[in-house]
């Protein structure tokens, strides 16, 4: 434009200077002639002409563009084009270039957002429908993770101003847009929360207008929602979004005194308080329509869903402000603030809308509409049942609404179809959180009917739903006693309701299963409440107690030929496990039953060994605080070293990575614990006199070994110097131990002087080293062990067949090998050495058995198995010569 | 000059005390077996130690004041009492029961000031505050609550209420095994540990969660490091952790996050700490070992041998000003010197309604015993039993007041006496005078007639 400008100028320029330059010599004077009628006029007119898209051609190259190959400039520039239609094109194109080149609106995002704002008023509707898309679309999810405050603020002032437009249309399609802002910028509300109110109030009193338009009302209303749902209203939810935030900040941070957010509110109030009776006139004015029209239609219906709901979200708010800023304490006696709460609302809304309720379809016409009754008698309930924790309704109105609120438990006034079952299921959540200070409220009559219902709720609704949620914590409310620690006493009616709830958790735990780990938690946290409450005087005690006999299934349970099955608590998360683990502290007589079906949890190898242990700390904690029998602790620990599955079976894996699969060093750190705390129980004396026979019965059904050196071990740890052993004890175990030694070397691969890895000698005192223990506490042992080592080489060579160690030495070679192999690692231990020392006639036995076969049995063998009993021979002579040949009289 | 006080849970090992400069053992009560937190110094006047029942039938929890000098006064409370504290100034004992009661005594009198009902299973421990105003109390059942005893002993306070105390928190889950509080009066912070494995650390104004701090192992002692910097949790498995209390520390720590660092030597686990003034650590074990540990260093200064069994409490005191090493090897002098000054046991029930209206503070008047900073109060009703004794004894001043008084009576009545006669003589002179005139007139009518 500029350039075609330039060059009329220039045009206009050339003329005059050929004006000057060929001057006209004047012929005649006096009157001018008049032009010939053939003449033509020469005069030349110029006038700019727009061209848009034949300039850009040339100079476009590189620049974002959209379809029509505009570009933001210019696009920008036709929004205020006064054509309506260019503008609708140029938001159009807009949209297009920010889809294709999202860059471009970020870095020019205010100056995008300076010219689009004027739109907002904008006296055509499509244009605004389509710059709402353009911003819904496009620009705020474009916009979103940066600095939003200055964006909105931006816009704001042009919504406002549309606000108070004169056409409603305008105004309506504000409040959308203010919508739009909110929702992606929440904050927004709260600061300029006066300013919107008042006009929703505006808007909302000029009814007239709108009873046609209710699609755009419907819209409106819609926001007014949004944004009333920003209002604090529950005083749990801003705990629990605090408790979140605690343990990831600096502890002593600085914090602003005034929480930004209370801050944004408080002032409002008195906004709010104007806004309820617009409201609930509007809400009137629907009237007409429910009765007058044979059907309720959708958008009226969702206009008066949406003014209940503000209405709703008003009154909660007003509620939470009463709350808040006040100790808990004060609450009882002082009742609501006057400054917020006062009589004229509550009249207002006693009046004309308690006083209406219920509404009813005036003819049965299909069930949709009875779903949206009911959806809309659900919400005036619940604002009646907000409103009645301050006021106190009358009589009669109370009735009115008990007599509906056990109805919509029991699911009477619902259609019965299925979508008429989603609905109920969601619009009765909004009732359940009352029930509990209903509850308490109400004569007795009422309450056991209230709580009929609301059982009936409870048992009758699917187990992971979210009205199962609901319901929980309903009733955890209902059951632990609150702040005065009262519990209801067996007259009450709650008593019986209460008892049957309890009884139910077990079960919907394994009803839970795996597959929901939240709801389980949630189960798991109220059986640990109602735990952590149950002492002997709360007449829940006996409940839980009998708990642990339906409980046990959500651990484990054996069901036949020793099969087990795991239940639930294998595969729940950590917290939930901790939870079910901290439940079990709180049963006063932890019984036998419960501790099998968590013994057999513990040997699952799927099990998490760091569980493993927390299950045995708390046990030990339980046992400590008396909640276990002694019996019952011992034996639970019995199982656990007996049973352990310690895999791979072979000692030493042959591949390296095979030891990272293995669960040994689980199984020894389980070793320690649990003597550390058997060794905790108190008297070791009486604690050995107990285990002794217990563990010798364990040992002689011959378990791995490592079990069994699991089992020595807690021996060795409860016995003290000289031995606790009685002298029948000390028969049975030298039995057991020869038949150990054997097995011990069986499995250690023969260990050489030269390639003896460290690692070998660890495992190997590991499993001598209880043996050692025992010896040093008990020559007497060490004597009978040996003798029987003695007996079994010549017993074996006599019939070698027969005899119950053979699965490890089919020859005699190989038991003269292990006999003389547990000799040397006895010896190579200083202090058994000196033991040995002492018994050096019955080595010597030992070694003149070896000599005496060596010569005899000499056809019996091959050349192989004599070369083998002559180095074991040879070896065991080298030691036997080395140990002092003056036997100590002690 | 400090002392360190340990005692076990066995019988037989009792109290031990040792001066923490010199290490030498200064004293060893027997036949003391304390609960965990069941050992208190009132108002380094005195210790107090509740006792673990040993059989059922036994006359079960009492209560035992030891003075310096091993004169124990015994009481016994309704039911078993456990944890045990008393105020800075010994002013007041607090007790806690298996039911999950607290009992709160006054030390001069043994008065059972109140006792109300705070959790719902037995009371593990208790702390009062530095400034002695409020009273922390964890549970059995993972509860710690606060208790202002301002709200606790106004009357209309606690009826108004529908609960008497300040905060609950209810973020444990297992039992509460040791709670400390710092300075800063209303604003201190609070740490807890539980034998969920968990430490979490409170603020005492917001009423809040701060910090949660999970631990390798159960935590049963934790100790506050002066300036509030770390705390100190002794755990099960021997080590004591050292627990950051203000930075961010990185959460790449081996032990968890928050845990900056270890003390380690306990074979056995740690049973409780405390911290001295004069920068020590102090750890007891459950194999009856008393460790004191340098915490910069990390390394032990000292042990000390308390018993076979586990230390269940440690204190450290200042040393009281008229104890010196003299009445420590002469423990009979000074029994019998300071014999009597040990309180009246404690009461076991609550006294009236109507007799609490005389339940107001008064000073008592400082004795020769006590050093003159302990001026604590103690109720009316003292004043009231020293001014009956005063009357029933009475003493030389009053009787020569009374001489006094008499002697003074005795010279009025003399006076009057001398008055009376006065009098007497008076009219008896003129009485005569009058009849003698009466005569003289009566002689001249005579005369005259």
């Amino acid at each position: 434009m500029a350039r075609s400008k330039a060059a009329s100028k220039k045009q206009q320029k050339q003329q005059q200077k050929r004006g000057v330059d060929f001057k006209k010599i004047k012929r005649k004077l006096g009157r001018k002639l008049p032009p010939p009628k053939n003449a033509t006029n020469t005069e030349v007119k110029s006038k700019a002409i727009v061209l848009p898209e034949q300039s850009v051609a040339s100079e476009k190259a590189g620049l974002a563009v959209s379809k029509k190959g505009l570009t933001l400039k210019e696009l920008l520039q036709q929004t205020s084009h006064h054509n309506s239609k260019v503008r609708r094109d140029a938001l159009m194109g807009l949209k297009d270039l920010f889809q294709k080149y999202p860059a471009e609106l970020r870095s020019h995002r205010y100056a995008v957002i300076e010219k689009l704002r004027e739109r907002i008023g904008d006296d055509d509707k499509v244009v605004r429908e389509t710059l709402y898309q353009l911003l819904k679309t496009v620009v705020f999810p474009g916009c979103k993770e940066d600095n939003q405050g200055p964006f909105v603020s931006l816009m704001v002032a042009y919504i406002f101003n549309a606000m108070t437009h004169l056409a409603v249309d305008v105004r309506l399609m504000a409040f959308k847009f203010f919508d739009l802002v909110v929702q992606y910028y929440p904050p927004s509300f709260s600061l300029y929360a006066d300013k919107v109110l008042q006009n929703y109030e505006d808007i909302l009193r000029k009814n007239q207008f709108y009873l046609e338009d209710k699609a755009k009302l419907r819209s409106a209303l819609a926001g007014l929602v949004r944004c009333l749902s920003l209002l604090p209203c529950n005083k749990r939810k801003v705990d629990s979004s605090e408790e979140n935030m605690a343990g990831q900040k600096i502890l002593h941070a600085f914090e602003l005194d005034m929480p930004a957010e209370s801050s944004g509110f408080s002032s409002i109030t008195k906004k709010l308080k104007d806004l309820v009776p617009v409201l609930v006139n509007c809400f009137q004015d629907f009237f007409p329509s429910v009765h007058h029209m044979p059907l309720l239609d959708a958008q009226s219906f969702d206009c008066m869903h949406s003014i209940l709901q503000s209405i709703d979200l008003v009154v909660g708010f007003f509620g939470y402000g009463i709350h808040q800023g006040k100790p808990a304490s004060q609450l009882s006696y002082e009742g609501p603030d006057e400054a917020i709460w006062d009589h004229t609302i509550s009249s207002l809304l006693l009046k004309k809308l308690f006083g209406v309720f219920p509404l009813n379809p005036t003819n049965h016409l299909s069930e949709k509409v009875d779903d949206r009754f009911f959806i809309l008698n659900i919400v005036i309930t619940e604002i009646f049942l907000r409103c009645s924790e301050w006021i106190c309704p009358p009589g009669f109105l109370l009735e009115k609404f008990l007599q509906y609120i056990e109805n919509a438990l029991l699911g009477s006034t619902c259609s019965d179809s299925r979508s008429g079952k989603a609905v109920w299921e969601k619009h009765i959540l909004l009732l359940l959180p009352f029930i509990p200070k209903l509850v308490l409220q109400v004569a007795s009559d009422w309450k056991s009917c209230l709580l009929q219902a609301f059982t009936k709720i409870f048992e009758g609704c699917n187990p992971q739903s979210s009205l199962k949620l609901a319901c929980l914590s309903a009733i955890e409310e209902m059951l632990i006693p609150g702040d005065d620690m009262v519990y209801p006493d067996a007259s009450d009616p709650l008593f019986e309701y209460q008892i049957t709830w309890i009884r139910a958790l077990p079960q919907l735990l394994i009803l839970l299963g795996d597959k929901h780990p939240s709801s389980s938690q949630v189960v798991l946290h109220l059986l640990l409440r109602l735990g952590q409450c149950a002492n002997s005087s709360s007449p829940f005690s006996r409940e839980y107690e009998n708990m642990q006999y339906s409980l046990d299934k959500f651990y484990s349970s054996c069901v036949d030929r020793g099969d087990v099955y795991y239940g639930p608590f294998i595969r729940l998360s950590w917290d939930s496990q901790e939870l079910a683990i901290c439940g079990l502290y709180y049963f006063s007589n932890l019984g036998p039953f419960l501790l099998k079906s968590i013994a057999f949890c513990c040997l699952c190898s799927e099990l998490e060994h760091l569980v493993l242990f927390r299950i045995i700390e708390v046990l030990h904690s339980a046992f400590s605080a008396g909640h276990i029998q002694i019996a019952d602790y011992i034996s639970f620990f019995m199982t656990l070293l007996s049973r352990f599955k310690v895999l791979p079976e072979n000692i030493y894996p042959d591949v390296e990575s095979d030891a990272k699969i293995s669960n040994r060093g689980t199984f020894k750190l389980l070793t320690n614990t649990v003597c550390s705390c058997l060794s905790r129980i108190g008297d070791d004396s009486l604690v050995f006199q107990i285990l002794e026979q217990v563990i010798f019965d364990q040992l002689l059904l011959k378990p791995p070994l490592d079990n069994a050196c699991a089992l020595l071990r807690v021996l060795v740890v409860l016995d003290c110097k000289p031995t606790r052993l009685s002298e029948q004890g000390i028969i049975t175990l030298s039995k057991y131990l020869s038949g150990y030694l054997f097995e011990v070397v069986h499995c250690i691969p023969e260990d050489d002087e030269e390639n003896s890895l460290p690692t070998h000698q660890q495992t190997c005192c590991y499993y001598m080293l209880p043996c050692f223990f025992l010896f040093d506490r008990s020559p007497k042992l060490l004597k009978l062990v040996l003798n029987l080592m003695g007996s079994l080489i010549t017993e074996s060579s006599s019939s070698p067949s027969s005899h119950s160690y053979t699965q490890y030495g089919n020859d005699n070679s190989n038991q003269i090998n292990a006999v003389v192999s547990a000799l040397l690692l006895m010896h190579k231990d200083t202090k058994v050495r000196k033991i040995i020392s002492s018994f050096k006639e019955e080595v010597v036995h030992i070694l003149q058995i070896i000599h005496s076969l060596q010569s005899s049995d000499s056809e019996n063998m091959n050349f192989e198995e004599r070369h083998k009993i002559q180095c074991a021979y040879s070896r065991l002579k080298l030691v036997t010569c080395m140990l002092p040949n003056e036997v100590p009289a002690s | 000059m400090e002392l360190l006080i340990a005692s076990s849970s066995v019988a037989d090992a009792g109290i031990g005390c040792w001066d923490l400069e010199s290490g030498a053992e200064q004293l060893r009560y027997k036949s003391c077996a304390s609960p965990p937190h069941g050992l208190a110094c009132v108002g380094q006047r005195f210790l107090a130690s509740s006792q673990l029942r040993e059989q059922p039938s036994a006359s079960s929890g009492s209560i035992l004041y030891w003075s310096w000098s091993k004169v124990e006064v015994k009481s016994l409370p309704a039911e078993p009492i456990k944890p045990i504290a008393a105020n800075s100034h010994g002013t007041y004992i607090a007790g806690g029961g298996q039911s999950g009661d607290i009992y709160m005594w006054e030390v001069a009198s043994g008065r059972l000031l109140k006792k109300w009902h705070a959790h719902y299973r037995a009371v593990t421990c208790l702390v009062f505050s530095q400034d002695g105003s409020f009273l922390i109390s964890g549970s059995e059942d993972g509860c710690v609550r606060i208790w202002s005893l301002l709200t606790v002993f106004e009357e209309c306070e606690s009826q108004r209420a529908s609960h008497l105390y300040l905060h609950s928190f209810t973020g444990h889950t297992l039992r509460i095994t040791d709670i400390v509080i710092g300075y800063g009066g209303v604003s201190a912070t609070i740490v807890s540990a539980s034998e969920d494995r968990t430490c979490k650390v409170w603020s005492l104004l917001k009423g809040r969660l701060l910090r949660n701090i999970v631990f390798p192992s159960v935590i049963d002692a934790i100790a506050l490091d002066p300036a509030e910097h770390v705390f100190y949790a002794g755990s099960r498995d021997g080590s004591i952790y050292i627990a950051a209390l203000n930075a961010e520390s990185p959460s790449t720590s081996s032990y968890g996050m928050h845990i900056i660092g270890s003390l380690s030597d306990h074979s056995k686990a740690v049973t409780c700490l405390a911290y001295s003034t004069g920068d020590l650590l102090i750890s007891g074990s459950e194999d009856g070992m008393v460790r004191v540990w340098d915490p910069i260093t990390h390394n032990i200064v000292r042990m000390f041998r308390l018993a076979k069994g586990p230390v269940n409490n440690i204190l450290v005191v200042r040393r009281p000003l008229y104890l010196n090493l003299g009445s420590f090897s002469n423990p009979h002098t000074s029994s019998r010197r300071h014999g009597s000054q040990l309180p009246p046991p404690l009461d076991k029930y609550v006294t009236s309604a109507d007799e609490d209206v005389d339940n107001k503070g008064v000073i008592r008047l400082p004795s020769l015993y006590n050093a003159p900073r302990d001026a604590s109060y103690i109720s009316h009703r003292t004043i009231d039993n020293h001014l009956k004794e005063l009357q029933q004894q009475g003493s030389s001043a009053a009787t020569e007041m009374e001489v006094e008084r008499l002697k003074h009576e005795c010279n009025r009545t003399l006076q009057m006496v001398q008055q009376w006669k006065k009098m007497y003589e008076n009219l008896h002179e003129f009485c005569v005078n009058e009849l003698l005139d009466g005569d003289q007139v009566d002689g001249s009518k005579r005369n005259a007639v």
